[in-house]
């Protein structure tokens, strides 16, 4: 019957793929149930053997092996683990722990994150930021507070930060960061091609008359390339931005709410106000003109690419760090060209370093080792051996020390532990920084701002959004369909436009969202005064 | 009594099949079953101090996110439109060319087209969006390029939303049909020889072979894949469309889905309780039309049916 075995195996086949047709398909529908995972036992509360603890600097139990799970977002580097192994070996002489450095790679990171502290799972230290919704997750009680902990387990460490930084990422009281001391500026300037502007005797933007004259000479005179480079993030790049140097606000709000510096109490809904018309129209002008693409929103390169490549001309906002890390990258493969940055806060007057919330490292709920944890950060902040190690690998193979600047081993390609491979921007110690001489650049901006430096005062107000969470993802939507387009100016009619934008926001509950929002900012101006 | 003397007979009687089952059965409850617990995630205030049966139960708050925007109609007759269209499309399309390669002798070009169709599958969408990008960006885009070489007038495709419906379908049938074609090539190659010679012999011309031989002969496999396939009707082609569309907002009336939605509204916002209540929703959705749909189809041929 050699027939009818040739049908049955046709017909197996037929199901494999179907069956991984299917699989393919329902790839996405884990209930996310992790919960509960086992209990480690090496809980460092416990009190058995206590005897070994006396000896010990840092007056924690530490007669107990343990392994820390520490969590940063990116990806590692090539040389991790040989770092890792080195670290351990230290570890384990100075805590008797060793640590896994886990690592979420930028895809999805966001969703990994939430799902790494919403499990359950075994995380002991996890890199915090605002832009990873630090002060939502301590209000919502992911993390724990670790005033008392940090005398006790981390006493160096506790010295170590400045007592106003501790001040500064208190949520309700309680510190749930450990931030880092590294004072630098995130703030916005424009970028533009210095090159090009002498060339065709343009001025210099150092507000938004000058740079729309800058963009009209570009467009002119250089047909090909883009005047400026805006990105498919629009409500970022360009919204945000303009309102931080126009407006001078306070900081990026949520719901269309802006307040400026000068009075932060001054709340009010910059949606659909004459001010917001004014400047969608600025925005429309600049699209007619063709100072940036049609199709901006659908845009797959970054700017900072299309800058250093030569097919845009101009940023609306960049930081230092990264204008500096654009100009290095097109300088070495266009000598010839070169990149001028006017930072927003020379213009406006003031500045704000970045707040200790920017970075820092938190030990979530879950941990078993919570005190382990804390004695090991403290070890890769304030130890030399653990921070250089961990921000520039290992010296004379990753990297050399040349009249004090930081020097490449290779290039970044060949070298498997470039500088700063880990990312860790959380455990930078000022007294052990290593720069290379490029970043000279960058630190003559930053001592330029610091004339003009104020605090930030927007960075530690925490939101909690759980009265309005529904409307809160229902209005995240209609920005996105309605404002979007009026940003990117691709809405004939803006008055008509933002008119229906805002009928379909009021229905999706922004009133009640602003007043929530609104009488939560007044309530924490009250509070820090 | 006699009953339960029966049922431990059978079991005993089958110990060693029921043995060889059991890895099966494990797997599907560890991995399928247990998992399921999680939707009481959608009922709940999501907090991180207690374990999920302690936190507050809040009844359908959390589906609340789902139709505040007034868009749930529209998102659900999109995804469900689209993957109709994709469904259709994709099987009439790929047991045509299923028949046609069938029928070709030459087994260098059948092995050759088969390949050519079938590598698209491999493609991942973010690349795609790359490639689509630079075909029809308005400034500096293939389409446009070209259309300005003959001297007409560049289209801006982007602001198009009605374009997009068979942009969209048009990539995805690119992208997937190769691969259920070799299902069905697969199936058509299991079909006895001795029907076709049969058929020649009374006389049938190639067409008349194909339409009654082949086309029913595929009929199983097509309702097996059609039953797969409605059971995650609600469940959109998330990449495809995240990657076509992006943040343009202008063609979201056309080709915003359910996952996009779900993606955009969630993005920032942690909440468990909402993530889990959109899949449930979803989940509820395939199930009651799986069962529908299983039952009709039962009704008409027992032998077709799932189960």
């Amino acid at each position: 019957m050699i027939g009818k075995s040739k049908k049955m195996a046709c017909l197996m086949l037929v199901f494999v793929l179907a069956l991984t047709l299917l699989a393919a398909c329902s790839g996405n529908n884990n209930g996310g149930n992790n919960g509960g995972s086992t209990a480690e036992p090496g809980d460092s509360a416990s009190p058995s053997a206590s005897a070994a603890a006396t000896e010990e600097p840092t007056g924690i139990d530490t007669s107990k092996k343990v392994e820390l799970q520490f969590y940063m977002l990116g990806n590692a580097p090539k040389d991790l683990p040989k770092i890792e192994a080195e670290i351990n070996k230290m570890a384990l002489e100075d805590l008797n722990a060793t640590v896994k450095f886990n690592y979420t790679t930028w895809t999805d990171w966001d969703q990994k994150y939430k799902l790494l502290l919403s499990t359950g799972q075994d995380v002991d230290l996890i890199f915090t930021a605002e832009w990873t919704q630090y002060q939502q997750y301590s209000k919502k009680g992911a993390f724990l507070p670790l005033e008392e902990l940090l005398p006790q387990a981390a006493p160096k460490l506790y010295e170590f930060v400045p007592q106003d930084m501790w001040d500064a990422v208190k949520i309700d009281g309680h510190i749930y960061t450990v931030p880092a001391t590294y004072k630098e500026y995130v703030t916005n300037g424009f970028v533009w091609r210095e090159d090009l502007r002498a060339k065709y005797n343009l001025p210099k933007p150092v507000d938004i008359k000058t740079l729309e004259e800058y963009l009209a000479g570009i467009k002119q005179n250089e047909p090909t390339i883009q005047p400026i480079a805006i990105g498919a993030g629009i409500d970022m790049a360009l919204s945000d931005a303009y309102l931080e140097f126009y407006r001078k606000v306070v900081g990026p709000m949520s719901y269309g709410m802006i307040a400026p510096y000068e009075d932060p109490a001054n709340i009010t809904s910059y949606w659909g106000s004459p001010e917001h018309l004014e400047d969608l129209k600025t925005f429309k002008r600049w699209a007619d003109n063709g100072y940036f693409s049609k199709n901006e929103l659908n845009e797959t390169e970054g700017s900072q690419d299309k800058l250093a490549n030569g097919t845009a001309a101009a940023m609306l906002g960049d930081n230092p760090t990264r204008y500096n890390s654009t100009l290095n990258k097109m300088k070495s493969v266009h000598p010839d060209w070169d990149l001028g940055y006017h930072p927003f806060g020379l213009t406006n007057g003031f500045a704000t370093p970045v707040h200790p919330i920017h970075n820092g490292f938190a030990i979530p709920k879950n941990s078993k080792n919570a005190e382990r944890a804390l004695a090991f950060y403290e070890k890769m902040v304030t130890d030399k051996r653990y921070n250089l190690l961990t921000q520039y690998g290992f010296e004379g193979v990753n990297y050399t020390v040349e009249n004090g600047y930081y020097k490449m081993v290779g290039d970044a390609n060949s070298n498997g532990f470039v500088r700063e491979a880990m990312n860790g921007w959380a455990w930078r110690n000022p007294e052990f920084m290593l720069f290379e001489p490029s970043y000279d650049n960058v630190e003559k901006i930053f001592s330029e701002l610091d004339k003009v430096q104020k605090p930030d005062i927007y960075t530690g107000f925490a939101e909690d959004y759980t009265e309005y969470q529904a409307e809160r993802a229902a209005l995240e939507q209609v920005e996105k369909q309605y404002l979007f387009p009026l940003m990117a100016g691709q809405v004939a009619d803006v008055e008509a436009g933002l008119a229906t934008f805002m009928e379909k926001a009021k229905q999706a509950g922004l009133d009640k969202v602003q007043e929530a929002y609104k009488k939560q900012w007044l309530a924490y101006l009250a509070e820090r005064g | 009594m006699l009953r339960k003397n029966g049922v431990v007979k059978e079991l005993y009687k089958n110990r060693i099949l029921l043995l060889m089952l059991l890895p099966t059965l494990l797997y599907f409850l560890i991995n399928n079953y247990l998992p399921m617990i999680g939707i009481y995630y959608a009922f709940v205030q999501f907090d991180f101090n207690y374990n999920l049966f302690k936190m507050d139960f809040v009844g359908l708050q959390n589906f609340e996110f789902l139709w505040k925007s007034g868009k749930l109609t529209e998102l659900t007759l999109n995804t469900i439109g689209y993957n109709i269209a994709f469904l259709v499309l994709v099987n009439v399309l790929s047991i045509t060319v299923a028949v046609l390669l069938s029928e070709i002798k030459g087994k260098w070009f059948k092995k050759v087209t088969q390949s050519v169709l079938f590598l698209p599958y491999f493609v991942s969408f973010v690349i795609l969006s790359v490639i689509v990008f630079n075909l029809f960006n308005y400034e500096q885009g293939v389409l446009n390029t070209v259309l300005q070489q003959f001297g007409a007038e560049p289209v801006d495709v982007y602001s198009k939303p009605k374009l997009w419906i068979l942009f969209i379908i048009l990539f995805y049938l690119w992208k997937n049909f190769g691969y259920s074609m070799v299902i069905y090539l697969a199936s058509i190659t299991g079909i006895s020889e001795e029907y076709y010679e049969a058929a020649k012999i009374d006389g049938a011309n190639i067409f008349q072979r194909a339409w009654h031989i082949t086309v029913p002969m595929l009929k199983t496999t097509f309702v097996i894949l059609l039953l797969f396939a409605l059971g995650s009707i609600m469940k959109g082609q998330f990449d495809l469309f995240y990657q076509m569309v992006g943040n343009n907002g202008l063609l979201y009336s056309t080709t915003d889905i359910l996952d996009t939605y779900v993606y955009r509204s969630l993005r920032v916002t942690f909440d468990m309780g909402m993530a889990t209540a959109a899949g449930v929703y979803q989940s509820i959705f395939g199930f009651t039309l799986i069962m529908i749909v299983n039952a009709v189809i039962r009704r008409i041929n027992k032998d077709y049916a799932l189960f």
